[in-house]
């Protein structure tokens, strides 16, 4: 199970992406790196409004900046979304020996009431 | 992703010996689903599933512990209802009465601030039914979590292989 300093780094990662303008930056960074104006350009909205997004991604650590002062180019980093993965991994064993019940209750109840299918 | 596999949404197959129908109450009716659900030693006291679009689900787990049964608390909405085969519903850790601490609380040890969405898809094959169970964790105030961790999944491909679209 996930720590609770873990589980703090994943909900921020979460909020991160629960915004449909930072996961469209996020699948424009997963083309090509880019500055923020570039990013901002498909999106109606002022330059202050995008780095905001910008920010929240970076704090999440989904999004890399370059440090050439002019440009600073935000790029992809994919490893916090491995980390959602291996989170929804540990539910696996959960729901596997949930399944193996509901697959021998259902058994259990089939062969209580034979009838109520045809063959076996 | 690294591995092929990893996914920000748990999927399970199975293909169950028994018709969609009656795979479909093991999830919609509280006699069935209390037979199945709770871990192994675990009772489930109470299982109110509303089952109709934005009806609610409430459930309580209770597990011995040393100290006495120990319970927990989950509820959730359902989102989608289409009879014998496709079933959403959210899921929060709440308290007794069905609150959910919200993130802005001071997180208790135990606290979970994840809402998880989880979908169960039913295909008839003919007496057998195989089902797609999607499990994934959204923040509390995004709509669609399965619908957001494919879309994630896409985006991860994508970094992985940018040149190929």
């Amino acid at each position: 199970m996930p720590t609770a300093t873990q589980e703090d780094r994943l909900s921020e990662t979460f909020a991160a992406l629960a915004n449909s303008t930072r996961r469209a930056i996020l699948a424009h960074l997963a083309k090509s790196a880019a500055s923020v104006n570039e990013l901002a350009e498909p999106f109606e909205m002022t330059l202050p409004a995008i780095s905001k997004h910008i920010k929240v991604l970076e704090r999440a650590g989904l999004v890399i900046r370059g440090q050439q002062a002019q440009f600073r180019p935000c790029a992809l980093d994919a490893a916090p979304l491995e980390e959602i993965a291996t989170w929804a991994e540990q539910y696996r064993p959960v729901w596997e020996s949930r399944l193996d019940r509901m697959d021998e209750y259902v058994r259990q109840l089939l062969e209580a009431q034979p009838r109520e299918r045809g063959t076996r | 992703m690294t591995d092929e596999n990893a996914s920000p949404a748990l999927v399970i197959e199975r293909i169950f010996d028994a018709p969609a129908g009656l795979i479909w109450q093991m999830w919609t009716r509280p006699e069935h689903f209390k037979s199945w659900y709770g871990p192994e030693g675990a009772a489930i006291p109470v299982a109110k599933l509303d089952v109709r679009v934005g009806g609610t689900r409430f459930v309580c787990l209770e597990m011995p512990s040393p100290h006495g049964p120990m319970r927990m608390w989950f509820t959730g909405e359902y989102k989608e209802v289409v009879d014998n085969q496709r079933l959403v519903y959210t899921e929060s850790i709440s308290d007794e009465h069905g609150n959910i601490p919200t993130t802005s609380d001071t997180p208790a040890p135990d606290s979970h601030p994840i809402t998880t969405e989880v979908r169960v898809e039913l295909q008839d094959l003919g007496g057998r039914t195989k089902m797609v169970l999607t499990h994934a964790g959204i923040p509390e105030d995004s709509p669609g979590a399965i619908g957001w961790a494919m879309a994630l999944d896409k985006l991860a491909a994508h970094a992985e292989a940018p040149d190929v679209r």
